[in-house]
């Protein structure tokens, strides 16, 4: 056993010395990182790095973004995708098994066969870099996602509930807003993790759709941040920087961990 | 049950419309305008002009796409054998009974939830630094002079640098995936063979490994996915001007669309005709995977 726990220290420890690291040029100068005495601190914390990425550097625009992307378009995808989940798992008629498929194949096509007809609707429009449009495009390219992820949770709740609920007289939409949406509780949790922390960590769509930098969210942001700090070679904003933008999803990551890893292999995924 | 015609139109209406508005329109839409002259993807329709396969002969002879397209199979075949290898490895220590398991779980999962520019960044400004480098602290403290002075972004290295920092982060997903398989084999099975005196490597080799099969699939279709969207790697690794070293088909991609130092006239349909030639691509991989691995629905 021990040469097992030592291989996956070797792994995991690598990980953990390079956030501290970052953690700790996060707080030096640029000039104590490049002598590579980013661990000493000889001049004490810097703590300006922070307020210096926070305010120069456009982060907090970039934050509140994804904050809203993320949290507006996980939100949507529920009210959306679980009647339609709930309808493709619980009733037959023509076309579900279509439409089934539809879904696992729309989840293996690139992303690059959709982009181009888009942004011809969207230039189009004048759509291009509106909050509106990247929170639409969101929540559509998670759509095939989360309704194959709710489907297979709604299909293994007992349809004795319905049954109660039709003899009760209860009509079958209040049925589900009353009875079945609340029991699928945990799959609708798990899922908006995933879609959160997918939506918040999103580069490509951000990149081609949000044209201006005032909406761009993190991904995107970082990477203007990041290029603009080498330029200029200021190692420790661009460091804080990075801290900024992995914090928030680790800390709830931190949180939610056992949650997340068994919704890996949730949702239909044959594991 | 009662079908509830109203219901079902309903619940499934928002659902069909955006999937048709963001998938089945523009997929069609994407393969014809492979076939079309279209310089930019704002141009509509009755701008375009039919040139057949004009865009493929243009692609194929591009150096740069043969490129990036060998690039994109080298990450696929070489990360996905090392990632895939990698994650059976850790899976099977974690399901050994081994103690702390599910936080070396959680810990190498990590990765996954974290922005890809925030971890590349911390892998291209200071693992692979060669002033304050970690790589570089490591080997000039075991005395390898030679190998702490590894230009690892330089031009000939810079490739099996990104893949490696791409592989690093990946295993854990596809670990979880292991994971889950391995879990499912009933243990009744392991102390058949316990009994006929297998030792560890023979319970792997002989039960776990062929019991995996349809976790390979899903594993292998998966990387695939992965693989193809492939895009904030290159372009961290080479932000101003795509290199041969680090060029996959996405970035060239979105060049062609959207024109870059190098590629001065940009061209849509081009640009079409990769993203199609792209799909192609995958379907074959799916294709073959289900040929080649049957699934045998094993019941347990």
């Amino acid at each position: 056993m021990l040469p097992c726990h030592i291989l996956l220290w070797l792994w995991i420890g690598f990980a953990i010395v390079c956030v501290l690291w970052i953690l700790a040029a996060s707080l030096s100068t640029s000039g104590e990182i490049f002598r590579g005495e980013a661990l000493k601190f000889a001049t004490g914390f810097h703590f300006e790095n922070y307020i210096k990425a926070w305010t120069q550097q456009n982060i907090s625009v970039y934050f509140m973004n994804s904050l809203i992307y993320a949290s507006i378009s996980s939100a949507l995808l529920i009210v959306i995708c679980a009647p339609a989940a709930y309808v493709l798992a619980r009733y037959t008629f023509l076309g579900n098994k279509a439409m089934k498929s539809g879904l696992v194949m729309a989840m293996s096509i690139p992303s690059i066969m959709i982009i181009l007809p888009i942004l011809n609707i969207t230039t189009a429009l004048k759509i291009n870099g509106t909050r509106g449009l990247l929170i639409f495009l969101y929540v559509a390219v998670s759509v095939p996602y989360t309704v194959t992820f709710l489907l297979d949770f709604f299909s293994h709740l007992s349809r004795t509930y319905e049954e109660a609920a039709a003899i009760d007289g209860c009509s079958p939409i209040k049925t589900f807003w009353k009875i079945m949406f609340p029991l699928a509780q945990p799959g609708i949790i798990t899922v908006t993790i995933f879609n959160f922390l997918g939506i918040w960590n999103e580069y490509f769509m951000s990149l081609v759709f949000a044209s201006v930098d005032a909406k761009r969210s993190v991904g995107v942001g970082l990477f203007t941040i990041v290029s603009a700090m080498k330029q200029n070679g200021d190692y420790g904003a661009m460091f804080a920087a990075v801290v900024i933008v992995f914090l928030p999803t680790f800390l709830i990551y931190l949180l939610l961990s056992q949650k997340v890893i068994a919704g890996v292999t949730g949702g239909g995924i044959k594991g | 049950m009662k079908k509830d015609k109203k219901m079902m139109v309903l619940f499934l209406g928002p659902v069909v419309i955006l999937f048709a508005a963001v998938f089945v329109y523009p997929i069609i839409r994407t393969i014809m305008m492979s076939f079309f002259a279209v310089e930019r993807p704002s141009m509509k329709i009755a701008e375009w002009s039919f040139n057949g396969f004009d865009n493929y002969m243009k692609i194929f002879e591009s150096s740069f796409f043969k490129t990036s397209m060998v690039n994109l199979l080298k990450i696929w075949l070489i990360g996905g054998i090392f990632v895939l290898c990698i994650a059976l490895l850790f899976a099977v220590i974690l399901t050994s009974k081994i103690r702390f398991s599910k936080f070396y779980k959680a810990a190498i999962y990590v990765p996954n939830v974290i922005s890809a520019v925030a971890v590349a960044t911390m892998w291209i400004y200071y693992v692979y630094n060669q002033r304050f480098g970690l790589l570089h602290n490591i080997f000039a403290a075991l005395g390898l002079e030679e190998l702490s002075k590894t230009k690892w972004l330089g031009a000939d290295m810079i490739f099996w640098a990104m893949l490696f920092a791409f592989c690093f982060s990946a295993v854990g997903y596809y670990m979880l995936i292991f994971i889950s398989g391995i879990e499912k084999i009933p243990s009744d099975l392991y102390e058949a063979v316990l009994i006929d005196g297998a030792g560890k490597f023979k319970q792997f080799w002989y039960i776990t490994l062929p019991l995996l099969k349809g976790v390979f699939k899903t594993n292998i279709t998966f990387w695939t996915i992965n693989t193809t969207a492939f895009f904030v790697w290159t372009k961290m690794f080479s932000p101003i001007q795509s290199e041969n070293g680090t060029i996959v088909p996405l970035v060239y991609m979105y060049e062609m669309i959207f024109g870059s130092k190098t590629i001065r006239t940009t061209d849509a349909g081009a640009g079409a005709a990769i993203g199609c030639v792209l799909t192609v691509c995958v379907m074959i991989v799916f294709l073959l995977i289900n040929r080649f691995i049957k699934d045998d629905d094993l019941e347990y």
